[in-house]
């Protein structure tokens, strides 16, 4: 087994666009999702990320901190999954159910871990 | 609502339900945070009865209760996630948005109660413990019990009880004893440990008749009720001798109630009506005798549930195989001799050859141990001296019995063998 990252990419307010009905649904769907990734001992942890992240950055010896141009693309939440390989990490990450209600983008990132 | 209708529904509930709840919490919370689990549970059931007594019994009081312990632990665990270390596995889930339902529907789930009361008994029953502490701490934390009803099973004080059972949660911390059913070569020895204890409990319901007799027939019930969580769990590979102790107890259970008489004697298995032995128990236990000789293992339990089987079998008193008895016996001896099997195998003896051969082997026993201070072994000696009408001996041999018995119905049963010597 080896342990990924997921990183959930959507546009900034994109959630505002769904209807009360739409958001109850969307959020069942995840919770199945994850509930399912938890019972065949998949997932190690996931969250949702709050708005109004900083991105911090050297410019040329000076630190600086700026907000996230949080109007194009956002880093909307994090999966730490565990999966066989990359193959199996991509499908599960296929597999999430927020693609059917909103543009989001899935990177799968294999961490690098000390081998057990 | 009668507040004592409501107190009795939320005691009888207690029971069934909070060893669930402890075991989930505890998975929750780790081991190393027990208390907190019990805490939690049982501010769980002091919220019902207030809850109940103004607002009536909900339809579905034991989801009820879930839906409360669930609210309280995802309260505790958030309120003091930065105080407070957790070595659990499924803990950092409360805390997230997208993982929090999920998780505590999951750690929730009845597959996951069960594991989680299968993991209790692991962590209650290890061996760092003392057996004293294991037996009362699964008492606590798995069957629902309170300090008071395990001081009134085991005949002593409730400070002594919780002496115990500090004792045994301060080791779970210091050890760092996990909450998790162990794998590999350890599963065997520890499976065995836990085995043991259940049947130290399962026997301190069943032997005599001290104290009250609902809660100790509840401390049976309550070891099988375990036991068939162990024999049902898919991580026990071998279960050959899980089914020999249901098997054993069931059979034992099936005769508990025909072993007091109405007017509350203890009755020899001679004396038992035997048309109240409880066919259902009985059967199950011919049932798990059956499955437990699967495969070629002969534990201490498959021999004494064989003994137990050969008792329920005899239509009557006459008509029991001693012959067959005794065979087993000599088996049980090679795996156990100790001096209490010795003394069981005499008895079975003096039916087969008398009782002056069971006297010479009362007499072998008493060379090579410290029976003199055990009270079976003199009303024992008694009983065969009787027998032979040596009334001088046999009642000597009552009366020490009668000064070392530590249970009233058991003194006065001797009493009453005694008084029939002084007659004779």
């Amino acid at each position: 087994m080896k342990d990924f990252l997921l990183l959930i990419r959507t546009e900034g307010d994109v959630w505002t666009s769904l209807s009360p009905k739409e958001l109850q649904e969307h959020i069942e769907h995840g919770t199945a999702y994850i509930a399912n990734l938890m019972k065949e001992g998949k997932l190690k942890s996931a969250a949702p990320l709050e708005k109004g992240s900083r991105i911090v950055t050297d410019a040329g010896g000076v630190m600086k901190d700026g907000p996230f141009n949080e109007t194009k693309e956002v880093i909307a939440g994090y999966f730490h999954i565990v999966a066989k390989d990359l193959g199996e990490a991509v499908e599960i990450a296929k597999a999430n159910p927020i693609f059917r209600d909103i543009r989001t983008r899935i990177e799968v990132h294999m961490m690098k871990t000390i081998p057990g | 609502m009668q507040e004592s209708n409501v107190k009795q529904i939320v005691d009888n509930l207690f029971r069934h339900d909070s060893g669930k709840l402890v075991s989930v919490l505890t998975r929750i919370f780790g081991a190393e945070n027990l208390e907190m689990a019990e805490d939690v549970v049982q501010d769980s059931l002091v919220e019902a009865l207030n809850q109940w007594t103004y607002k009536g019994i909900p339809d579905n009081p034991s989801g009820w209760l879930f839906m409360v312990a669930k609210n309280k632990a995802l309260n505790i665990v958030n309120r003091e996630k930065y105080r407070r270390k957790y070595l659990s596995d499924v803990v950092h889930l409360l805390d997230s948005e997208w993982t929090a339902e999920p998780a505590l529907n999951y750690i929730f789930s009845e597959k996951q109660i069960l594991d989680d009361q299968l993991r209790m008994m692991f962590t209650c029953c290890h061996p760092s413990i003392s057996s004293d502490s294991q037996v009362a701490l699964t008492l606590k934390t798995l069957c629902g019990f309170s300090i008071l009803e395990i001081a009134k099973a085991f005949l002593t004080t409730e400070e002594n009880i919780n002496k115990r059972l500090v004792r045994a949660r301060q080791k779970i911390r210091e050890d760092n004893i996990a909450f998790d059913v162990p794998e590999g070569s350890d599963l065997e020895p520890r499976l065995a440990a836990v085995l043991e204890t259940i049947y130290l409990l399962f026997n301190e319901g069943y032997s005599a008749s001290g104290g009250n007799d609902l809660i100790r027939f509840e401390l049976c019930e309550e070891a099988i009720r375990l036991t068939e969580i162990i024999a049902g769990h898919e991580s026990i590979v071998n279960k050959a001798n899980v089914y020999a102790m249901l098997a054993l107890m069931y059979l034992n259970a099936s005769r508990f109630k025909s072993r007091i008489s109405d007017r509350g004697d203890i009755l020899t298995l001679a004396e038992q009506d035997r048309a109240l032995w409880d066919l259902d128990l009985m059967q199950k236990g011919f049932y798990n005798l059956e499955k437990s000789t699967a495969d070629k293992t002969l534990s201490i339990y498959h021999i004494l549930a064989a003994i137990s089987a050969y008792h329920c079998s005899a239509r009557d008193f006459e008509s029991t195989d001693w012959k067959s008895i005794l065979s087993l016996y000599d088996k049980l001896v090679l795996l156990d001799g100790s001096p209490l099997v010795l003394l069981n195998r005499a008895i079975v003896l003096s039916k087969l050859n008398g009782p002056l051969s069971a006297l010479n082997e009362l007499k072998k026993i008493e060379e090579t141990s410290a029976l003199e201070a055990y009270h079976l072994f003199h009303s024992t000696r008694g009983e065969f001296y009787l027998q032979l009408n040596n009334l001088n001996e046999a009642s000597e041999s009552f009366r020490k019995a009668i000064a070392l018995s530590p249970l009233q119905a058991e003194k006065e049963h001797l009493q009453r063998r005694l008084d029939l010597c002084l007659k004779k």
